[in-house]
């Protein structure tokens, strides 16, 4: 049976995510949306590249969609599965070009808290998972892209705690701390994706999506957003046979693009 | 006084007033101590779970929480340790998933944390409360990496290494262990990151299969196992099957952790529940929906999961009853081929435990 709906907000999140990642490429996924915008890249633009994870699976065999990023379709048939160790090594060694991660909070240099919201560490109002290999892959991968929903809690002006560093203060303070890579290039949300001015580093509006307007972005954000010079423009949307392949080829049972129905 | 110099900021943040308690999982010559005392001979070291827990794990031990959070991770092992009642047990572990529910018990007092949570089943909710409780202390905070080299460092045959995690980020002033330093190769400003080599006290691993000497076959991700196996003063392996050593020579051409590490071997077939085991058997879901969904939320639920499902089995076969028995056991081993690639047209889809929808199935 066809579907013919309009695309929903996350099969769109799924492909906004997908169109960052360029072909022959070693992209280093968490599970969710970026392994589905993995596979829906491979199957449409960018069918040369190679999948890692987390579990230190190197380029599976695709299976279905993974119920956690150590569970066996990340590994699937795997020529090799590195150690823990290791599979942070290739990111430092340069034999990743691109990683994806969520957050619980970005600040307007790319700081990541994935560890507590509040101010007291020893009282927090809501602690956290920690890093997990958050930091890591923020600190070391050449081109790192942030995926989350936005709101003035989640984009505070300094997140509560510094898991992973992305630009730091701005200007020069990554690399004079001692991090390699580009840090975060972009942050995708609901409103639009974004990038980070190259002198400032601060969070700067690439693209809007269709409907979303610069003040509701300003608003859903808790620090002023730079805007490019002239029209800001629309990010571009899936087109109907990208998103028939998303629905039958990807994420069929629609384990992580559809709705949760009310 | 003690020997090392810890990051006075880190002490300082995590309010840490005598810093002995941190020294066992630094203290190399101690750890090369212990590991030049064991026993060399090639002999039978099977013994049972209740024996192997109750004469290798000490009160206040630093135990490893190996796996990946529920993968191949020695849970039925935890889980006995929680019914002895081990106490003040640090924990430490890329990820340290399993410590929430050993916290409420008072099995683990201390955590040396890198990432502990069920991933997209939501925030561990026990976690926040028993921190706020003060029921358990953060000695040190880690990224997964950070833990995943520290160990390392130590199957090297080396003090620590020079990283490049973690640098600039707030996990280094809540980690009393990490130093800052020049890159002494380097003329230019080149911070990097000394993180020690760890040896924790004592460490369960769940394998495939094992031989009775304590040779051990790990397929699948081996994560830290490998260096965790090498670091620690004391292993005891858990398999799936005990085979002949052989078997292990001639066909098992995977992993392998070799058998002087181990102190003893226990033959535990589905040691690795509620968690996966690759080539074996998937997840029971529904139970980890339930534990965050439902048993974290407070106390009391909690305390009944525990309850129901730790202190109500007395050992894994009881466990495999209440998840299904038999029935549970087939899907269970359809799942994980399927998702292997060694089978064919297995659905996936399961009805998901919800705080309004409880199944009542595991499969």
């Amino acid at each position: 049976m066809k579907n013919d709906a309009p695309a929903n907000p996350l099969e769109i999140l799924a492909y906004i995510i997908s169109a960052q990642i360029k072909d022959e490429t070693i992209v280093y996924v968490g599970t969710g949306l970026p392994m589905v915008a993995g596979i829906l890249a491979r199957k449409t633009h960018a069918p040369n590249i190679t999948m890692v994870y987390e579990s230190g699976g190197q380029d599976p065999i695709q299976g279905g969609m993974p119920w956690s990023v150590g569970g066996p379709f990340t590994w699937r048939k795997s020529p090799v599965v590195m150690e823990m160790a290791y599979s942070f090594g290739q990111c430092y060694n340069g034999y990743v070009d691109i990683a994806f991660l969520g957050f619980a909070q970005v600040d307007m240099y790319g700081n990541v808290n994935t560890h507590m919201i509040g101010d007291d560490f020893h009282q927090p109002k809501a602690r956290l998972t920690g890093s997990g290999g958050n930091n890591d892959l923020t600190s070391l991968t050449e081109n790192m892209v942030l995926v989350g929903l936005q709101t003035p809690e989640k984009f505070p002006e300094k997140v509560d705690f510094i898991t992973s560093v992305g630009h730091l203060r701005g200007e020069n303070t990554r690399k004079e701390a001692g991090l390699p890579g580009n840090g975060p290039i972009a942050v995708i949300s609901q409103c639009g994706v974004f990038d980070f001015e190259p002198e400032t580093k601060r969070m700067r509006v690439k693209t809007l999506h269709p409907g979303m307007t610069l003040d509701i972005a300003q608003m859903c954000t808790g620090f002023e957003l730079l805007k490019p010079e002239g029209e800001i423009p629309l990010t571009p949307m899936p087109t109907p046979d990208i998103i028939e392949i998303l629905r039958t080829e990807v994420d069929p049972r629609g384990v992580f693009t559809s709705l949760p129905s009310a | 006084m003690g020997v090392f110099d810890y990051s006075k900021e880190a002490l300082e943040n995590l309010k840490i007033e005598a810093p002995g308690i941190l020294d066992r999982l630094v203290d190399f010559e101690n750890a090369r101590t212990v590991h030049l005392s064991k026993d060399r001979s090639k002999k039978d070291k099977r013994i049972s779970l209740k024996e192997a827990v109750d004469e290798f794990v000490q009160d206040g031990d630093v135990v490893l929480d190996t796996g990946f959070g529920y993968v191949r991770t020695c849970i039925q092992s935890h889980f006995e340790i929680m019914r002895q009642g081990k106490k003040d047990l640090q924990m430490i572990g890329a990820p340290n998933t399993n410590q929430s529910y050993m916290i409420v018990t008072g099995s683990v007092r201390y955590s040396h944390n890198s990432y502990t949570g069920a991933e997209m089943r939501g925030t561990d909710r026990n976690y926040t409360r028993q921190l706020k409780a003060g029921k358990v202390r953060i000695l040190s905070e880690w990224s997964h990496g950070g833990i995943a080299q520290g160990l390392k460092a130590a199957q090297l045959g080396s003090p620590g290494v020079l990283s490049k995690q973690m640098l600039g980020s707030d996990i280094v002033k809540y980690n009393p262990y990490l130093k800052v330093i020049q890159n002494p190769l380097k003329k230019d400003p080149d911070p990097s990151l000394f993180i020690p080599a760890l040896y924790p006290d004592v460490t369960f691993i769940h394998a495939q299969a094992a031989d009775k000497y304590g040779n051990a076959y790990i397929y699948g991700p081996t994560v830290n196992d490998l260096a965790g196996a090498a670091a620690s003063r004391k292993l005891v392996i858990t398999a799936e099957e005990i085979v002949p050593e052989m078997d292990i020579r001639l066909n098992k051409r995977g992993s392998i952790i070799p058998f002087f590490y181990a102190d003893a071997v226990v033959e535990l077939p589905y040691g690795a529940l509620p968690g996966s085991m690759p080539g074996c058997y998937y997840w029971p879901r529904q139970w980890w929906e339930k534990l965050m969904r439902f048993a974290a939320i407070n106390e009391e639920n909690i305390k009944k999961f525990i309850d129901e499902w730790v202190f109500g089995t007395k050992d894994q076969i009881e466990f495999i009853e209440k998840l299904g028995g038999a029935k549970w056991m087939i899907e269970a081993r359809r799942q994980t081929k399927a998702a292997e690639g060694d089978n064919e047209d297995v659905d996936f889809s399961y009805q998901e435990y919800t705080i309004n929808n409880d199944p009542g199935i595991f499969y």
